[in-house]
């Protein structure tokens, strides 16, 4: 997870339930296919949605990884 | 591995179970229709608005308007904390949640950007006068209202669906034109351990509010044990299951997600099922009349539809409706702290004017079962048409039905969600 190169980031810090999720929508929108977002978010939620939400939508959910105070997590757009 | 450490692993894996893991939707919906169930079998059905109206009352008690603004027309000071029985269902509830959120590791004091904490005051008011329109959150006005077999439930639920895609034009919009206050969120986390002692801290509060109400002599107070334990109990669930009524409604339209959505249908028709059960036999008990007016509310009409569209527009805006607030609330998320006094202090005042005014024909309905002395819309409590018990579950399972081949249905073809 650690060399996992971002090509776009996204600070969802502080947000509740669904602006992570609205916000990811977005921004996967201004990266091309193959590309990959990560997403800074706070609320326990986002654990559950973004996984679901990418399998949905035909994203790749590359993983999460708890830093001090927040989650970084990484997704390809599919 | 020895047999002692294959035990320990094993005592770890239920802690786990219990406390640390992401209960599904589905167990949630099951385990919330029993608890409801029970806690009308207890002593009443349950609610949140309860709970934030006292606070809300408090709030305007604390500041010194309670003559100014009319209050003392109706009692000299707010029911206490501890004895409302609706304060103490929204501080159980909150405990509950608490406890989850400290024993799952959920619990950290999230402070949201600006823009957000300003949606928050906003989104309180719109809920609390939706709340006050529909005779209820959505709970009172919708989950338990329906469960009690009345008919204001399926008005504000036909408001929740229009408030849920009204608010999330609104949403969206807002993401393109406002870039004001919209980062700059931070968290305060508390240490593990600590987290783990507030958790242990909690659930001895809780065990001990409920001895101490156990043990008193007056029946009133004895029967806020039980109320205490159970609305507990469901904060736990619905925090470790992030289970969310308005979620339920709302993602069939933002992602076309449809799991909260089944699981609250599903939890419906449970609990519908359940208190049939229980109020279909004791109809033949004396105090019969006091027991299925509980929860049937004179706001079928336009105050349920109108006052759903309100509540679930703000509901969106805030991030939780009246119990996710709470149960957000239990996790430490400020945004739903800001929400719930803007929340309280308005369904304060809107159940000060309809009172005042006589809006809803309640004291026409309790006194002498008059049905439509009211603005708001009528009462109806569907076993007394000709439906009976058997027709009102059919007829609660048939809509309930339908709207999860719907929702289902949306998930595969996306054709009621809205595109950003």
């Amino acid at each position: 997870m650690d060399d996992i190169k971002a090509d776009e980031v996204l600070d969802a810090k502080g947000l509740s339930c669904p602006m992570p999720l609205l916000r990811t929508k977005k921004a996967i929108n201004k990266i091309s296919s193959g590309q990959i977002l990560e997403v800074m978010g706070t609320d326990p939620g986002s654990k559950n949605d973004l996984p679901g939400w990418c399998e949905r939508s035909g994203h790749e959910f590359l993983g999460a990884k708890d830093e001090e105070g927040f989650f970084r997590f990484f997704i390809k757009k599919g | 591995m020895s047999d002692e450490n294959v035990m320990g692993s094993k005592i770890s894996g239920l802690y786990k179970v219990l406390c640390k893991d992401n209960w599904s939707a589905n167990t949630a919906g099951i385990l919330i229709a029993l608890l409801s169930i029970l806690m009308l079998a207890w002593a009443r059905p349950w609610g949140a608005v309860g709970a934030v109206r006292n606070w809300g009352e408090w709030i305007i008690y604390g500041v010194g308007l309670w003559d100014t603004l009319g209050f003392s027309e109706l009692s000299d000071q707010p029911g206490a904390f501890l004895t409302h029985t609706g304060s103490v269902i929204g501080i159980a509830f909150v405990g509950g949640a608490f406890l989850s959120a400290c024993l799952g590791g959920d619990f950290a004091f999230n402070i949201p950007p600006k823009l957000e904490m300003i949606k928050a005051m906003f989104a309180g008011i719109f809920m609390g006068v939706g709340a006050t329109l529909a005779g209820g959150c959505n709970v009172g006005g919708f989950y338990n209202a329906i469960g009690n077999l009345s008919a204001h439930g399926f008005a504000m639920m036909l408001g929740l669906v229009i408030g849920a895609i009204l608010g999330l034009k609104y949403v969206f919009w807002e993401m393109e034109h406002i870039e004001w206050g919209t980062t700059g969120g931070k968290t305060i986390e508390l240490p593990g351990a600590l987290k783990t002692v507030l958790g242990i801290c909690a659930l001895i509060a809780l065990v001990y509010g409920v001895y101490c109400y156990a043990g008193s002599e007056d029946d009133g107070l004895h029967k806020l044990s039980g109320i205490l334990a159970i609305a507990a109990a469901l904060g736990y669930v619905f925090q470790r299951a992030r289970w969310c009524m308005i979620q339920g409604f709302r993602e069939p339209h933002m992602t076309g997600d449809c799991e909260l959505a089944k699981s609250v249908a599903l939890s419906v028709v449970i609990l519908a099922a359940g208190i049939a059960i229980i109020k279909y036999r004791f109809s033949a008990m004396d105090d019969f009349d006091w027991y299925w007016m509980q929860y049937v509310r004179g706001t079928f009409g336009w105050g349920g539809v109108v006052g759903g569209i309100l509540f679930a527009f703000g509901a969106i805006q805030a991030g939780g409706c009246g119990t996710g607030t709470l149960w957000r609330v239990g996790e430490g998320q400020i945004k739903l702290w800001i929400v719930t006094p803007f929340f309280g202090i308005t369904c304060a005042l809107g159940s000060l004017i309809v009172k005042l005014n006589e809006l809803e024909g309640m004291e026409a309905f309790v006194e002498e079962e008059i049905t439509n002395a009211g603005k708001l819309g009528s009462f109806l409590y569907l076993p007394n048409t000709f439906l009976g018990y058997g027709g009102t579950l059919a007829l609660i399972f048939l809509v309930m039905g339908v709207w999860y081949v719907l929702v289902d249905w949306n998930e595969d073809t996306n054709k009621f969600t809205l595109e950003m």
